[in-house]
This record gives structure tokens, C-alpha cells and sequence, in this order.
């Protein structure tokens, strides 16, 4: 057994050495930025992202993309937001529909797993490039959201459902919560299941997947489903947060989520990443986020800061796969 | 054979349970009754204006012990005097005054007063929230959505520009003393004391 040369050793714990480093130097910059108030804010700033891109991860690992997550995301919060608030009136039968509020967060859920299965079945029937179909689904869940809400927040949702985006349990936010358990098991379904090693193999080699038997549009689909119901939980979670349902929300959701995949070290080629490694990518992105704040950095320069070390993140995923 | 059918009987049941505790239905039209009817934001603001906001122009503070106030300690100023929805650095207060006409054109009426400060009273671009926030009368919480909310100032700003302004306008002219009440809107992170804009809620000619 030969030993691991001592860059690829160092290079599989990048994300980590990248985090400890922007914390070690946000806590020089930044008096407020060690405190327990910020961290339990970022935690719950991050936990969103989290959900939104562990599903995202799991396209990439087969080697797609999803750009529909953010407006998913959006649609599914003002459905889950309209059904709590307003319920469904059937006029002609002189029937009202009222949904409590596990009932309104589940039709988010389907909405969103819904939408997400109509991406696969886009991508596997038509045999369209995820990215153009995720687009098209981008543009379609956008509208929808605004056709929903008429263009308008739908607020007051109720201090239950207020709850979860602002409520803590055992010490914890729930939202954190929440974003603990979709990563627990994620990480079990990448793992510990055969499904999870299918992702990997098609995102390695789809024609070798598919010559050993593996059935891939059904993990596509599945895999697309996942993302899109995970973006629903982002979006149920954002709508409680804000105790509102914006019809603008999530945008530009999509690039954090797929800019914490990249920094995670997910290979946008596929067959090559973690959960764990995207939550790192997003918990960068959380801290970067919050320390740009906290250092009054424009917010035009933020989005420049955010770009640079996006692209610096893929370009050492390059360097790293050319060394392997 | 058998595990299939307790497999698919325990979904079932599950999706039955979950169904069951997820909606619940009720007779359209007794919902109906019991529902708030649509939100009437102009008859809101008419309540407002006239019947709530005149007591509390019984607690406006004079507009130049503000200004001398926010002078020198503005941070207090703005936490004694000010009201606002958000915990931004824009407050709300609702100020008093008088003063002679000192000009007269489409959009303002500029009021000098004793001291010398000089103020404009809005009378054709009376846009905001100042009217609805300053006086600290309407909470959030009030409403089931923003919305509602922002269509409340409209027909504020509406009601003043079409009430309260008119009748003033067609007897004031230059060198009239008048004695008003009003709101206007500060941000404490870019304070601009001079030629501050008052939206007028009282008029009066004091000759």
C-alpha cells in the first residue's frame, strides 16, 4: 500500500482548512462575529441553503443541475402559505376545504416533489439537457407562484406555523433541526442504500450503469424528485421564517445552493462528492455571507466576493481531479 | 402475497391518517359569515383620519423642540418621538407648528416661523407612510397582509390630498399665519433637518 501524497491529504479536508481560516479571520475582523447570537443566526440563515442543496447535490452526483430549486422553492411556500391561510373554496358544491397545518405543509411538499418529477420525466422522456429543462421548469414555477399569490405576499400565517422558521427546541432552532435531519438522511441514503450507490454510478458512468442494469430514469426521476421536494422544505421554511409567502422568494437560491455543491467538492461532472462536503460548501457560503455583512462590504461587492470564490472553488476541483 | 397486502394496507391506512388529520371541511357558506369580509382600506383610513388620529394630535411635539432635540441627541429623539413598522433607521413623528406663508406654488406651501425655521406642507405629491405610522396607532398584526396594509396609506394620502388639503389652499395666501399638524419622515443615518416636508393632517389660518 503506497502512502497518499501529502497534497491529495491536504486537499481532501480543503473545505474544512477554507472554513477555519475565513472564521479564524472574520473573528480578527469582526468583534460580533464570535458571539452565540451570530452563530445561532447563521445557523439559521444556512439551514435553508442546506436543504435546498443536499437535493442539489444528489442531481450533480449524477451529473445534472437543477436551476428550478429557487422558484420551487417559491411555489411551494406560497401554496403550503395559501392553503393555511385561505383553504380551498368549491363554490358549486358549497364546500370548504380548510387545511390544518401539517396538511398545507404536506401539499408543499407534493407540490414540490411534483414538479421536481416532471424535471426528470422532462429530462429522461425527451431526453432534454438538465439545464435546459430546470430552466424552462424555472420559468414555469416562477409564474405559477405569482398567478398563485396574484403577485402578493400572502402573510399572517399564525404563530404555530411561525414556530418553525423562528421557534427553538431543546436549545436548538428548528429550523436547525430540520436541516439536521435531511442531512442525516441524506447521508444515509448516499451511504448506506442501494440507491445511493446508483447515484454515484450514473454520475460516473451512466452507459457502464445502464450495461449493469441499473434502471436510470427511475433514479433520475427520483433523484429530481428529491430535489424538488427538498426545495420545497426550503421553501415552507423560508415562508415561516418570514411568517409570509413571497411571491420573489428563492430567487437566486439556485447559485448558493449549486455554489455550495462546487465548493463542497461535488464534481459538477458527477460521480464524485459528499453530503457533508456540501453542507461544509454552504456553511462557507453562510459564513461568507455573514462576515461581508458584518464587515459592511457593499452588497454589490458581496456578490462579486461570492463569484470569485466560486470559480476559485472549481478551479481547484480541477487541479485536484488532474493530481488524482 | 400476504406481506404485499400488509404492506399496502398499512400505506393505506398511514395516507388515511395523515388525510384525515391534514384537512378538514366545512359548509361554504358558514365559513363565509364567520370570515372577515374583504378588507374596505378606504374606509379604514376614513375611521383613521378623522376619528383616531384627532386624538392623538392632542401629543404632537413642536416641531422646532424636535429638531433642537434631534440636534443634540438624536438617537433619544428618535426613540421618544418616532414610530415606524420596521426596526430600520427611518422614524415616523407627528409634529406641530406655526408660522406665516411664505411662498405658495403647485407643490408646497413654505411656513416660516417666529424662530425662523421654514418647513414645506405637501399639497400635491402626498406619497408614504408618515400619516399612517407616525402617530404609532396601527400595528402589523393588525392585518392578514401587507398588502391590506399598504393600501391603507394610499387612501390616507388620498383622503389628504383631496379633504384637507383643498379647503386650505383656496383661502391661504402669502403672509397668512397658520397654525398646523402633521407628519414627516426622518432617517436617523442620514439626518436632513432643513426644508423638512410636513404632510399636513390639520390646517388652520390663525388671521
Amino acid at each position: 500500500m503506497s502512502a497518499q501524497p501529502i497534497y491529495l491529504k491536504v486537499a481532501k479536508y480543503q473545505s474544512l482548512i477554507a472554513l477555519f481560516i475565513l472564521c479564524l479571520a472574520l473573528s480578527f475582523l469582526s468583534d460580533k462575529f464570535l458571539t452565540a447570537s451570530n452563530t445561532w443566526n447563521v445557523l439559521r440563515q444556512i439551514s435553508v441553503n442546506i436543504c435546498i442543496s443536499v437535493g442539489m447535490t444528489f442531481v450533480v452526483l449524477t451529473a445534472g443541475i437543477d436551476l428550478s430549486v429557487g422558484s420551487v422553492l417559491a411555489l411551494s411556500g406560497a401554496i403550503t402559505a395559501g392553503l393555511l391561510k385561505s383553504g380551498i373554496e368549491l363554490p358549486g358544491s358549497n364546500l370548504f376545504i380548510g387545511f390544518t397545518i401539517s396538511g398545507a405543509i404536506l401539499a408543499g411538499m407534493v407540490t414540490g416533489s411534483l414538479l421536481g418529477c416532471f424535471n426528470g420525466w422532462i429530462i429522461t422522456k425527451f431526453k432534454v439537457p438538465p439545464f435546459v429543462a430546470t430552466l424552462g421548469m424555472l420559468t414555469i414555477a416562477r409564474g405559477l407562484t405569482m398567478l398563485w399569490t396574484k403577485g402578493y405576499p400572502i402573510s399572517g400565517l399564525g404563530n404555530h406555523f411561525a414556530y418553525i422558521g423562528s421557534g427553538w427546541l431543546l436549545g436548538i432552532p428548528v429550523l436547525v433541526w430540520i436541516a439536521c435531519i435531511t442531512v442525516v438522511t441524506a447521508v444515509f441514503i448516499s451511504n448506506k442504500t442501494i440507491f445511493g450507490r446508483y447515484i454515484f454510478a450514473i454520475g460516473g458512468n451512466e452507459n457502464a450503469s445502464r450495461l449493469s442494469g441499473i434502471n436510470i430514469n427511475k433514479v433520475k426521476l427520483m433523484v429530481y424528485s428529491i430535489a424538488g421536494l427538498l426545495a420545497a422544505v426550503g421553501g415552507i421554511m423560508v415562508a415561516s421564517r418570514l411568517d409570509s409567502a413571497q411571491p420573489n422568494a428563492g430567487m437566486g437560491y439556485e447559485l448558493d445552493s449549486i455554489a455550495a455543491v462546487v465548493i463542497g467538492g461535488t464534481s459538477l461532472s458527477g460521480g464524485r462528492g459528499s453530503i457533508p462536503g456540501t453542507v461544509l460548501g454552504a456553511v462557507i457560503i453562510g459564513v461568507l455571507n455573514n462576515g461581508l455583512v458584518l464587515l459592511d462590504v457593499s452588497p454589490f461587492w458581496q456578490q462579486v466576493v461570492k463569484g470569485l470564490v466560486i470559480l476559485l472553488a472549481v478551479i481547484v476541483d480541477k487541479a485536484n481531479s488532474k493530481v488524482e | 402475497m400476504l406481506k404485499k397486502v400488509i404492506k399496502y394496507s398499512l400505506g393505506i391506512i398511514v395516507i388515511c391518517f395523515v388525510a384525515y388529520n391534514a384537512v378538514y371541511i366545512k359548509k361554504l357558506n358558514e365559513v363565509k359569515v364567520t370570515e372577515n369580509k374583504l378588507f374596505d382600506a378606504k374606509a379604514y383610513a376614513h375611521n383613521y383620519l378623522y376619528k383616531k388620529l384627532p386624538v392623538a394630535l392632542n401629543n404632537t411635539i413642536q416641531i422646532d423642540k424636535l429638531l433642537a432635540h434631534i440636534r443634540t441627541n438624536a438617537a433619544n429623539a428618535f426613540k421618544t418621538y418616532s414610530h415606524g413598522q420596521n426596526i430600520g433607521d427611518v422614524g415616523y413623528f407627528l409634529v406641530g407648528g406655526q408660522g406665516q406663508i411664505v411662498n405658495i406654488d403647485d407643490n408646497d406651501v413654505l411656513v416660516k416661523s417666529d424662530n425662523g425655521l421654514v418647513i414645506k406642507l405637501a399639497i400635491q405629491y402626498i406619497f408614504g407612510n408618515a400619516v399612517r405610522d407616525a402617530p404609532g396607532l396601527i400595528s402589523m398584526n393588525e392585518f392578514n397582509n401587507t398588502m391590506d396594509m399598504n393600501n391603507i396609506s394610499g387612501e390616507i394620502n388620498k383622503i389628504i390630498k383631496n379633504e384637507i388639503v383643498p379647503p386650505f389652499i383656496v383661502k391661504a395666501k402669502k403672509g397668512d399665519k397658520v397654525a398646523y399638524k402633521g407628519c414627516i419622515e426622518l432617517n436617523q443615518s442620514a439626518l436632513k433637518l432643513q426644508n423638512i416636508e410636513v404632510i399636513p393632517v390639520f390646517l388652520k389660518i390663525e388671521n
